[in-house]
């Protein structure tokens, strides 16, 4: 059995249908990737998914627990993160106590042992603990935002782009962090990307989400392969005979 | 109403309509009868713009000096590759008007079958309507030394284009006006110059064997069917249509272009084939025409919408739509209806009826007609008790559109109605259909042995198997060679089977496959947006279009309502298995036709594995 399953989703913004029925299932250990252009649906699946919406229909099972109608509170001690797009840290807030903050419902004794394993994964944090987390480079709060997911120790970690406004060199540390997770802390990732090409590269499977519907799903390797995922996602696109091809070709997610 | 006349006794027969004998003559006459009358409509950013009979004129005329300009002698195939849009018409009266011959090539087609056409039909300028069509050819054009020109309608994007083959259009019209300028005589000699035995457009059909042959279609092949159109369908310059069929197709053409001509009537572009449900009721045309795949449609939508409305909207219907069955019985025989039942439908027409027709952008229509495809007889009674007459027709672009047809004083349900004035349709001795009329082209472009196949004496061998009954209504059984021998010895026709099939809100189209085996199959495509919409409704977790396909709830709903088809035939022509095509077929695949049927050639062979696998024994769990 997958660790989360949707079935028939739809959730809407009042009148707005975001999503039209969706149905996904996401293996334990590893990595999932969600890709979509912008109004896809994609933020609102992870938020239905931890409970900041409720689906209008359609069921949420994470473990074997029907999870649909449950308060975000509750998503969470059942031990799915979720770091949201844009970051979201507390400014004012210090490093430190951000990080506090992500083992807010915690009562295990192991808080400090995670704070150490979060600040031995992200160095930098370390180096500034006391500063005040608004005061940080946005890779920097990007890395704290996820080290905040980490301090819950969420079975599933739904990351909304984290690569989001960052530097090619900042996006490939991120990457490799993502990677480290899945492997040394056993965490099972559902992505969220703008940047077709990273998450691809990192992924195990994926969705492709258009107009609130999935057009297409396969392992990471075939949809990096199929021509439409080339060209309106990697933008790798033929440039045609004469060059410089303004039109776009019609979609068929093969 | 113009004045016809045809003259039968003369070889070749005679066609004038207004005293013209050509198609230009007619085009000039209008232009010159009517100039401030609006002869088409485009919407442009949200609005319908008017372009009246004296603005066609110009445009053509400056299209057709234009080419002239650059070379065009007499005869010369222009070529014609865009979805429907005011310069397509423009474009090609002015490339008849001046001796040209119009092809048109679908927009859909593929970059090899541009070359196909280009090369078969010697084509020396191409019209292509924007940077994607442009794109086809220019990859294509070192195989077509005929090419000479593109001219391009939608210069947007192509700025920097710089390319001594491709000009835009207004460069040509520019060229034109000042052709127009040196040499003002040119035009109205043109246009008189042409006879008309004279070749006018080539349409391109595409044959169960072998490469697309060229139909040539003449000035009076065009003209006897703009007459026979006007016979049918009494058209005034008050009508109105939607323009949505490619105008590269016969049905497209002689209805949008032949018909307006013959009329005077006005013609409105659809601005997207994604907006024609939005167009046709913002329109609301007179007369509509379509294929039998758009009717269906409108039926479905009307199917689903009922599911998902109130208890007591589905009552309202059930009941509206009950008055209207009774009343067109009695309107389908030709009888006068009862006080009684037209009291009913009164209500049932101001209280349900009219806002079904409404939607569907039919409430305005006069007449309602289809043709280039079988169609589930039912569906054709479902309009009449909308309270729309629809009426089926016959032809196949070798006879240039239409010949035989239902009509109002002369209608049978379930037959393509009597051949048409001036047109004989006989049986051969295998019951293929022939036909023999001033319609009936005079060949295939460069293939003399194809013509000889199909024309002889003056008949037109039509490939379809049908039967006349006693008053002379034409039943078309099915295409001669789609005609499946089981392996039992049994003749089976499948498109009578498909037709019921389609008529399910589910089925978008199927293939039924039995020839040489021992029980039938078919293949089946889903309409996507109700089997989505049933898939959501009932709680059946998919993700793709292709997973959908494999839900096992899905799999029983085709099953179901193959069954409820299988009910209605005898034991032989009941299907035994099916599979469903489990991916979403775009118009620029093979396996469709432009008009989003299934091939069924194409079918049977791209997906022969799930064909045999239907055939192979079961294998029972041991």
């Amino acid at each position: 059995m997958s660790l989360l399953e949707l079935t028939n989703i739809e959730t809407c913004y009042g009148p707005i249908m975001a999503i039209r029925g969706i149905s996904m299932q996401i293996e334990a250990q590893g990595i999932t990737v969600l890709l979509g252009a912008n109004g896809a649906g994609k933020t609102t699946v992870l938020k239905t998914i931890c409970g900041a919406m409720d689906p209008q229909k359609g069921r949420v099972r994470f473990d074997g627990k029907e999870i649909q109608k449950w308060d975000p509170d509750g998503v969470a001690r059942l031990g799915i993160g979720h770091v949201p797009e844009g970051r979201e840290i507390f400014p004012f807030l210090s490093v430190n106590e951000n990080l506090i903050m992500g083992a807010y419902s915690r009562t295990d004794r192991h808080v400090e042992e995670d704070l150490d394993m979060v600040y031995d994964f992200f160095p930098v944090l370390k180096e500034k603990h006391g500063h005040q987390a608004g005061y940080l480079s946005g890779g920097q709060q990007q890395m704290l935002a996820i080290g905040r997911g980490m301090m819950m120790r969420p079975v599933l970690m739904l990351l909304d782009e984290p690569s989001l406004g960052l530097s090619p060199r900042l996006v490939s540390e991120i990457t490799q962090i993502i990677k480290r997770l899945v492997d040394e802390q056993e965490m099972t990732i559902l992505l969220v990307e703008q940047n077709a090409g990273m998450a691809l590269d990192i992924g195990n499977f994926g969705y492709v989400l258009e107009l609130g519907h999935i057009v297409m799903e396969g392992t990471c390797e075939r949809l990096r392969e199929s021509t439409d995922i080339q060209e309106f996602y990697l933008g790798l696109k033929d440039e045609g005979v004469r060059g410089g091809r303004r039109w776009k070709r019609r979609k068929t997610w093969r | 109403m113009a004045e016809h006349h045809i003259d039968l006794s003369q070889s070749p027969p005679v066609v004038t309509i207004d005293h013209c004998r050509t198609v230009t003559e007619l085009f000039l006459n209008r232009v010159q009868q009517y100039p401030d009358k609006v002869a088409l409509r485009e919407k442009d950013f949200g609005l319908w713009n008017e372009y009246s009979w004296s603005q066609y004129g110009d445009y053509a005329r400056l299209t057709g000096l234009g080419l002239i300009a650059l070379g065009l002698k007499r005869g010369d195939v222009c070529s014609v590759a865009s979805e429907v849009c005011k310069e397509w018409l423009f474009a090609d009266q002015g490339i008849v008007s001046v001796g040209g011959v119009t092809n048109g090539v679908y927009p859909t087609d593929a970059p090899n079958q541009v070359k196909y056409l280009i090369t078969d039909s010697g084509t020396r300028f191409y019209f292509a309507e924007d940077e994607e069509q442009l794109d086809k050819v220019l990859q294509v054009r070192q195989h077509t030394p005929t090419l000479e020109k593109i001219i391009i309608f939608d210069m947007e994007g192509l700025r920097r284009l710089d390319d001594s083959m491709c000009m835009s259009f207004d460069a040509l019209l520019e060229l034109g006006r000042n052709f127009a300028r040196e040499h003002p005589e040119v035009w109205e000699q043109e246009i008189h110059a042409a006879d008309p035995e004279d070749l006018m457009v080539l349409t391109y059909t595409s044959g169960t064997t072998g490469p697309p042959k060229g139909a040539m279609i003449s000035h009076r092949n065009m003209m006897y069917m703009m007459v026979t159109l006007q016979r049918i369908y009494n058209v005034s310059e008050k009508d109105e249509q939607l323009a949505f069929l490619p105008l590269a197709h016969v049905a497209g053409r002689v209805f949008y272009i032949s018909l307006v001509l013959e009329s005077c009537s006005v013609i409105n572009l659809v601005e997207d084939a994604e907006t024609m449900i939005q167009d046709l009721q913002e329109i609301s045309p007179t007369l509509h025409f379509a294929v039998p795949r758009v009717w269906e449609k409108q039926y479905s939508t009307v199917a689903i919408m009922l599911k998902e409305g109130t208890a007591l909207g589905r009552f309202a219907y059930d009941c509206a739509i009950a008055i209207g069955e009774n009343v067109a019985l009695f309107r389908l025989q030709g009888k006068s209806v009862p006080l009684v039942q037209r009291l009913l439908f009164f209500l049932a027409e101001h209280m349900v009826l009219k806002n079904i027709r409404r939607m569907l952008g039919i409430n305005n229509c006069r007449i309602l007609s289809t043709a280039a495809a079988p169609v589930a007889p039912e569906l054709i009674k479902w309009f009449w008790s909308l309270g729309k007459p629809m009426y089926e027709v016959y032809g196949q672009t070798e006879c240039t559109g239409i010949v035989t047809s239902n009509r109002p004083d002369a209608l049978r349900i379930g037959s393509v109605g009597k051949s048409t004035e001036d047109a004989e349709v006989e049986l051969s001795a295998e019951n293929e259909i022939k036909i023999r009329s001033p319609g009936v082209i005079t060949g295939y472009w460069n293939k003399p042995e194809k013509t000889a196949d199909t024309i002889q004496h003056d008949w037109l061998y039509t490939g379809d198997v049908g039967r006349l009954d006693e008053d002379g209504f034409v039943y078309i059984i099915d295409r001669i060679n789609d005609i499946i021998i089981t392996s039992g010895g049994k003749n089976i026709t499948p498109s009578e089977i498909e037709n019921q099939l389609k008529f399910s809100p589910f089925i978008s189209d199927a293939v039924i496959v039995g020839d040489k085996r021992p029980y039938l199959t078919c293949l089946v495509m889903i309409d996507q947006e109700n089997v989505t919409k049933f898939a959501q409704d009932n709680d059946v977790p998919f993700t793709s279009y292709t997973s959908l396909c494999h839900t096992t709830e899905i799999q029983d709903l085709v099953w179901q309502e193959i069954e409820k088809v299988n009910q209605k035939f005898a034991r032989v022509e009941t299907i035994k298995k099916f599979s469903l095509i489990d991916q979403l077929l775009d118009p620029e695949d093979e396996e469709l036709t432009p008009t989003m049927k299934l091939k069924r050639k194409v079918v049977n062979e791209k997906y022969a594995d799930m064909v045999n696998k239907m055939y192979q024994p079961d294998r029972t769990a041991t």
